[in-house]
C-alpha cells in the first residue's frame, strides 16, 4: 500500500501513536490500575495478582483499538462500498466512526476529521448555492446550506451508506459500527460566538438580525445552544453522531486523497441531492414587496389582470389572475378567490425573481484549481433582497 | 321539492280569490341550524368525483394538484433577467423579429384588470396637517379615531395610525374590548377564526 505524503496539514491528524505513549494517559487508564501494573512490576516477591494478566485489569478502553480495524468485515465493506482510495487506511475509518460523545479522547475519535470535512462540505455547497441562486435571500440561503450540509441530511446520507450504530460504545464492539452516545460530549463541535444578551433569554427574546447572525452565529444561522435534555435529545445527538461520520469521511479524503477528490465526493453525494427552493418560502405581504421590487428596478408599477375565470357563482370557483408591469408578465397563479389568486401570482412572480439562476451548469471558484482550466467570468452578483 | 315546483305556478294561476296572507300551499322554510345545512349541501362537481362508469379496476382516476398546466417560478420572466444573461440577448433579438410570438402583447391587448380597492397615494399633507392630527388625535382619541380622521384629512387610516399613533391607554382599552367580545364566542366561531388564520399562513407558505 502505498502511503500519501503527509506535507498537508491534515496529516498530523494521523499521526499513529500507541496509547501506552500517550502524554496524558490519565483519560484512558485509571490511575489505580495503573499504579497496580507499576507496583506488580517492580514488585519482586510473588503476588496473586501477577497471575491475572494485566490486560484484565485495566478498565476497558471507550472504543475500539485502532489495530483492530483490519479484522473487521463491516470496515471493509463500508470502505468498498464508498468507493475509497486505498490511500484511505481502514484505521482512518474506524477513527471517523468513533464520536466523541462515545470517547471524548482527541486523538481517537473523529472531531478533528469532522471539523475538517465540516469545512470543505460547507464550502462546496456555499459557493455552489451562491452561484447558482445569486438572488436568494440570506434566510433561504441558511436554509438551503442547511438541507445540503445540515446534521440531518447527513444523516440521512450516513443512512443511505448503510452506516449502523454499535447499542453503546466500547472497546469491544466492532469497529465497524457508529459508536455514539446521545449525551454531549463536552468536547468543542460547535463554533459561534455567545451574544451578551444570552444571559437574559429566559426574560425576553431579544431581536437577532441577519447581520448578527453572520458574524455571530453557527454557519447556518443558528446560536450556540445549551446541551440538549429530555426528548429531542436523541434525535439532535443521534444527527450529530451519523453526521460527523460523513464530516470526518469528507475530511479523512482531504487528508489522504486531496483536494480534488474531495470535491468529486462532495459533488457526487451531497450536492447531487435535490432541494426545492420554492417551497421554503413565506411572505408577509407579497403584494406590497413586489410593488416595491417594481420601484426599486424602475419597472412600471405591478397590475393584477384577470385571465381567465370559471363558476364563478359555483361552489368552486378558479380565478386565473396574471401580474404584469406594463406589458410584460411577471407571474401568475389561480385560487377560488379574485384576492387569493391576486395574492399567489404575486408570490410566484417574487419567487421567479428571488430564484434567478444563470443557468444548471454553472462554474464555481473552486473550478479554476483545475489545469488548463478556462479564464474565469464573474457570476451575477445581485445587489441583494427586497426590505 | 319537485312536486311543489310545478304545483306553486299551478295554484297561482288558480287563485282567483283576493290575496290572503296565508298561502294555498304550505311552503315551509328551513327554520332550523340543520335543516338549513342539509338544504345547502350541494354535491362537488362530476369533475372532482372519480369516474364510475368504467369497471372497477380502471376507475382510478388522477386529479393533479397543482396541474401540470401552473405557472412555475422557475421560468424568470424577461425583465427579470440581469443584462449579463445570455437569455437576455436572445429574448430581445427574438422580440424584434416581426409576428413573433415571443414578442410582448400590446396594453390594450391584455385581459381586462381585477378591480379591488386600492388608493393611489396624493402625498396632499403637509406637517402642518400631521400636527394637527396628532393633536386631535391626543385631544379625544375616542371621537378622532383612525378612521375618522382619515376621513377629515382625507388619507389612509393606516397612515393616520402611522403619523399620529393613539395613546398607549387607548389601545389598551381597544384590546381589552377586543378580548371581551371574543371571550363570548363560543368554540364554533372562535376555532372558524383559527382555521381561517391557518389558511392565510398556509397560502403565505405556498403551500395552498
Amino acid at each position: 500500500m502505498k502511503r500519501a505524503p503527509l506535507q498537508r496539514w491534515g496529516g498530523q491528524l494521523l499521526q499513529a501513536r500507541s496509547r501506552a505513549a500517550m502524554a496524558a494517559p490519565a483519560a484512558r487508564q485509571p490511575f489505580a490500575a495503573s499504579l497496580h501494573r507499576h507496583a506488580s512490576s517492580a514488585a519482586a516477591t510473588h503476588s496473586p495478582a501477577d497471575d491475572i494478566p494485566a490486560e484484565s485489569l485495566r478498565s476497558p478502553l471507550p472504543s475500539p483499538r485502532p489495530n483492530r480495524a483490519a479484522e473487521s468485515a463491516k470496515l471493509a465493506a463500508l470502505h468498498a462500498r464508498l468507493s475509497l482510495s486505498n490511500k484511505i487506511p481502514l484505521e482512518t475509518l474506524a477513527r471517523a466512526l468513533v464520536v466523541p460523545s462515545a470517547d471524548v479522547n482527541a486523538s481517537f475519535n473523529n472531531s478533528n476529521l469532522a471539523f475538517l470535512g465540516s469545512t470543505f462540505i460547507n464550502y462546496h455547497v456555499l459557493e455552489y448555492l451562491a452561484v447558482k441562486w445569486p438572488r436568494l435571500p440570506m434566510t433561504i440561503l441558511y436554509e438551503a446550506l442547511r438541507a445540503y450540509a445540515g446534521k440531518e441530511s447527513l444523516h440521512q446520507i450516513a443512512r443511505r451508506w448503510g452506516v449502523e450504530a454499535a447499542a453503546a460504545p466500547g472497546e469491544e464492539v466492532d469497529p465497524g459500527l457508529l459508536q455514539w452516545k446521545p449525551q454531549e460530549s463536552g468536547l468543542q463541535t460547535r463554533w459561534g460566538y455567545v451574544r451578551a444578551e444570552a444571559v437574559h433569554f429566559d426574560r425576553f427574546e431579544p431581536r437577532r438580525g441577519i447581520s448578527s447572525r453572520v458574524v455571530m452565529d453557527d454557519e447556518f444561522g443558528d446560536t450556540l445552544q445549551a446541551p440538549k435534555t429530555g426528548p429531542e435529545a436523541f434525535k439532535f445527538y443521534q444527527d450529530e453522531a451519523y453526521g460527523s461520520f460523513v464530516q470526518a469521511v469528507v475530511g479523512s479524503i482531504y487528508t489522504h486523497c486531496g483536494r480534488e477528490a474531495t470535491r468529486d465526493f462532495v459533488q457526487s453525494h451531497i450536492l447531487s441531492r435535490q432541494i426545492d427552493l420554492s417551497s421554503m418560502f413565506q411572505f408577509q405581504l407579497p403584494t406590497r414587496e413586489l410593488a416595491m421590487l417594481c420601484a426599486r428596478e424602475g419597472f412600471s408599477s405591478p397590475i393584477a389582470r384577470l385571465e381567465s375565470e370559471t363558476g364563478r357563482l359555483s361552489r368552486t370557483p378558479v380565478f386565473v389572475v396574471g401580474i404584469y408591469s406594463g406589458s410584460e408578465k411577471l407571474g401568475e397563479g389561480s385560487g377560488p378567490s379574485l384576492n387569493i389568486a391576486r395574492w399567489k401570482a404575486s408570490m410566484n412572480a417574487l419567487k421567479a425573481w428571488y430564484m434567478y439562476s444563470p443557468g444548471n451548469k454553472v462554474r464555481v471558484p473552486s473550478d479554476m484549481f483545475e489545469e488548463d482550466a478556462k479564464p474565469w467570468k464573474a457570476p451575477h452578483i445581485d445587489i441583494g433582497e427586497i426590505i | 321539492m319537485e312536486f311543489r315546483a310545478l304545483a306553486r305556478p299551478a295554484v297561482r294561476l288558480l287563485n282567483t280569490s283576493p290575496a290572503t296572507t296565508l298561502p294555498l300551499v304550505a311552503v315551509r322554510g328551513h327554520k332550523t341550524t340543520a335543516r338549513t345545512k342539509r338544504s345547502l349541501k350541494i354535491a362537488p362537481h362530476d369533475s372532482f368525483l372519480p369516474n364510475r362508469q368504467i369497471a372497477f379496476p380502471a376507475a382510478d382516476s388522477i386529479i393533479y394538484n397543482p396541474p401540470s398546466s401552473e405557472a412555475s417560478p422557475e421560468h424568470t420572466p424577461f425583465i427579470f433577467l440581469p443584462s449579463n444573461d445570455a437569455r437576455r440577448a436572445a429574448f430581445t433579438r427574438l422580440r424584434h423579429i416581426a409576428n413573433s410570438p415571443a414578442a410582448p402583447k400590446k396594453v390594450s391587448e391584455l385581459p381586462k384588470e381585477v378591480e379591488y380597492k386600492r388608493r393611489t397615494p396624493s402625498y396632499h399633507l403637509g406637517a402642518e396637517d400631521i400636527k394637527e392630527m396628532k393633536r386631535l388625535r391626543n385631544e379625544d382619541p375616542f371621537k378622532w379615531t383612525s378612521y375618522a380622521l382619515a376621513e377629515k384629512f382625507q388619507c389612509s387610516s393606516v397612515f393616520v395610525r402611522m403619523a399620529a399613533p393613539a395613546p398607549a391607554e387607548y389601545l389598551k382599552a381597544l384590546k381589552d374590548k377586543a378580548e371581551r367580545r371574543e371571550g363570548r364566542w363560543g368554540h364554533i366561531r372562535t376555532k372558524a377564526r383559527e382555521d381561517r388564520k391557518r389558511r392565510t399562513d398556509l397560502l403565505y407558505r405556498g403551500e395552498m
